[in-house]
């Protein structure tokens, strides 16, 4: 995919590399060795990704109830898409916690990042204990624990009562529900914040001395060399981080029960989208969801692309 | 593919009569199971059920003695919680890894078999010699056996009279209570103990307590021909009592509610002390005794001498079914049989999935029964003059309909619908669901 592509480009130029593979002329064994060693992956290609995926653009054509043949319908999946307030109260959910979580997880990261790389003694063991609840929090068992940590007599609740502040269910309010799952997603910080690291260190430390030559602060070198150097990477772990929030699933599954509620308060897409399937046995208008889902990640990684022309800056 | 009547009509009639057959049946050991020459071969099957860490344990405590009669066949258990049940079975069996023991209940059975997911128990030699013929017609769809009734209950009031008397509340006499009473007395109880113990637990996350509501005033939930056969202006009146209860404090906040709700029976406010009624089945009353630690009682629900009639009726606790894709079926029969038919598994089940279906089994255990299995026994029995007739039979789609009541009732609590508008949405969405 061109994405992917695009996004190894930015990655590389974020390094300052320059793009240019060596070439060199093939040899008759090199193409043998070659075809063998991407055996695997064009496999799993094939089989795991490309062969559902045409099964279900096919399915998504069909009134399919897992247990009888699939019988062709024609676009009626899709006009349904149109007319179901659930999918359309799904939807909201899922743009309020994609444009909320990603900015403010990826603030998150970067001030971490930032704190981490003035030459602290020890940095490896902060960066490994800040990493940590990445490790964790897409886990069944984090999400159990958040259940609790927000529950009633929970340590939230706990906590303000030391206040004097009655605590009320946050997770059983459809007001603050969606907002535990936010909250859940920023404290997994730990990949982007890796990323920006790297890319701190990749600011040339010249830049710096000149500006502190010139009388620059604090406030105004991050603004005027780091922020605008570090673009490439925020860029990078925005359309990564907006296209994997997208598809976030277990968090909501797991803190709602599978419901997806308090009254569909934490219906994400993917999840309304597996009720549809597995619950309710209709794999067709499941197959059509996940093909819409497939046009509106490619529409926000296009919109990113096309916005970051206007904010990202190359060094190159 | 839509029930017929003949089998709505036999599906009533059936659980009216395992109710009936109170105590009939001698003490014959069931007939042996046949088994084959030559010594078997090891096989393994799964065998799936919902329910309480009560039931977790009884029924590994059934398998070992199963694996123990049998000892070539491992039942592998798979266990869930009731919310999660269904969702796990539906996954399964589209992933074509069904168990090859499935338990099922009433509103998904049809939907199952309908699509060729069950086994006819009858092809596989199942012996149903002493179970009521009208119990095995509730598990019959078009001449098949599709699941065998592990036996019946009753959707009840758990009270607990002890909170009643802390809260210098008398408890109501419940042939004459009506709904008011129900919502006042509730309020009551909360009041008199500053809400460390509520008066009741909402009631409106499960539809066969509307299934009785409308019972009452000559309505009901399903007709005989799988569509809506009540008012909107009846499930509006529902929920009001609902919105009441929270006004007044007879219940908990919305949120609250929606925790406890979560955790099931075991968590429910009565089983952890801070509640003093809730409705539930009455198999699930030893489940929720346990938890709580103290003697708790079955009450009919309100209301059920207030209108045009009673609403409470019998229901098949749950049924045993075997995956028509199994690769065991005669094995999975096997155990369905000693399930069933085995005295020694009865006497560890006892009432634990309703009062069992075996009369002879029944007759042999029923002295074993605890005192809360000996309580719903009597509970029901002390029913059956009472209650005139059962619901029609949930149509297929009916399965999707709990996860809507659950929903649409959360949007009531938190009053983000009104009753009115609650009772239209509902309609629209269950009238689709089972396509009517």
């Amino acid at each position: 995919m061109s994405v992917v592509t695009e996004l190894r480009r930015t990655a590389r130029s974020a390094r300052g590399e320059k793009g240019t593979p060596s070439r060199r002329s093939l040899r008759n064994g090199d193409g043998k060795a070659a075809a063998l060693f991407l055996l695997p992956w064009f496999l799993g290609l094939g089989l795991i990704t490309i062969g559902p995926m045409v099964a279900s653009g096919y399915l998504s054509f069909t009134d399919y109830d897992l247990l009888q043949p699939p019988t062709w319908i024609g676009l009626e999946n899709y006009t349904r898409l149109f007319e179901d307030p659930r999918l359309a109260n799904s939807l909201r959910v899922t743009f309020t916690y994609v444009f909320t979580a990603v900015p403010l997880q990826l603030a998150a990261a970067l001030g971490l990042a930032l704190m981490l790389d003035r030459g602290l003694k020890g940095l490896p063991f902060y960066r490994s204990v800040l990493y940590l609840p990445s490790l964790l929090g897409g886990s069944v068992a984090v999400a159990i624990l958040w259940r609790q940590v927000f529950g009633i007599d929970g340590l939230v609740n706990q906590f303000l009562a030391l206040f004097g502040i009655q605590g009320k269910g946050w997770v059983s309010d459809p007001e603050t529900a969606l907002w535990t799952l936010v909250l859940l997603h920023i404290w997994t910080f730990g990949a982007p914040m890796i990323i920006f690291l790297a890319g701190l260190r990749q600011i040339p430390e010249m830049y710096y001395e000149a500006a502190a030559i010139d009388g620059a602060g604090a406030v105004r070198r991050f603004r005027s060399i780091t922020l605008p150097l570090l673009t490439p990477i925020i860029f990078f772990n925005l359309v990564l981080q907006v296209i994997g929030a997208f598809q976030s699933f277990t968090q909501a599954f797991v803190v709602s029960g599978g419901t997806g509620g308090p009254a569909d308060s934490t219906m994400f897409y993917t999840l309304y989208l597996y009720q549809k399937g597995f619950t309710a046995f209709d794999m067709g208008y499941a197959s059509a969801m996940a093909w819409l889902l497939v046009l509106i990640v490619a529409a926000m990684t296009l919109i990113n692309f096309f916005a970051s022309k206007f904010w990202v800056f190359y060094d190159d | 593919m839509r029930p017929r009547p003949s089998f709505r009509a036999a599906a009533v009639l059936a659980v009216a009569a395992l109710a009936l057959t109170a105590c009939a049946g001698s003490s014959d050991e069931p007939a042996a199971t046949p088994t084959s020459s030559g010594p078997p071969e090891p096989v393994e099957i799964r065998f799936s059920w919902w329910g309480s860490d009560t039931r977790h344990e009884l029924t590994q405590q059934v398998l070992d003695k199963f694996t123990e009669k049998y000892p070539h066949i491992t039942v592998v258990p798979d266990y869930t919680d009731w919310n999660s049940y269904f969702d796990k079975l539906g996954t399964a069996v589209a992933g074509g890894d069904a168990p090859d023991v499935i338990t099922q209940e009433e509103r998904f059975l049809n939907e199952y078999a309908s699509r060729g997911v069950l086994a006819d128990l009858n092809e596989l030699g199942l012996d149903t010699s002493k179970i009521d013929e009208g119990v095995l017609q509730s598990g019959t769809i078009d001449d098949a056996l599709y699941g065998v009734a592990t036996g019946v209950n009753a959707y009840a009031i758990v009270a607990d009279p002890t909170a009643f008397e802390a809260a210098g509340v008398e408890l109501p006499d419940d042939k004459t209570w009506t709904w008011d009473d129900y919502v006042e007395i509730a309020d009551q109880i909360s009041a008199a103990t500053g809400k460390a113990v509520y008066g009741a637990q909402d009631y409106g996350f499960n539809e066969p307590g509307f299934s009785i509501y409308a019972r009452q005033r000559g309505e009901s939930l399903y007709t005989e021909d799988g569509k809506l056969g009540y008012d909107d202006k009846t499930i509006a009146e529902w929920w009001q009592h609902s919105l009441d209860l929270q006004e007044g404090g007879g219940q908990p906040d919305a949120a609250t509610t929606v925790e406890v709700d979560a955790g099931g029976p075991e968590l429910s406010l009565v089983a952890t002390g801070k509640g003093a009624m809730a409705w539930f089945w009455t198999n699930q009353l030893t489940a929720i005794t346990n938890a709580s630690g103290k003697e708790l009682k079955l009450l009919r629900v309100p209301g059920e001498s207030e209108e045009d009639r009673t609403g409470m009726y019998f229901k098949p606790a749950m049924f045993y079914s075997v995956s028509a894709k199994s690769e065991h079926p005669e094995e999975s029969a096997l155990l369905i049989d000693f399930l069933l038919n085995d005295p020694i598994a009865g006497e560890i089940i006892l009432s634990d999935r309703g009062l069992p279906a075996n009369t002879d089994v029944r007759a042999a255990v029923e002295d074993k029964f605890s005192a809360t299995d000996k309580q719903a026994a009597e509970f029901l029995a002390g029913l059956e003059g009472e209650i005139v007739d059962g619901p029609a039979v949930p149509p297929v789609g009916a399965g999707q309909v709990a996860e809507i009541t659950r929903r649409i009732n959360q949007e009531v609590l938190f009053g983000r619908m009104t009753p009115a508008d609650a009772a239209k949405q509902y309609r629209l969405e269950v009238e689709s669901a089972i396509g009517s």
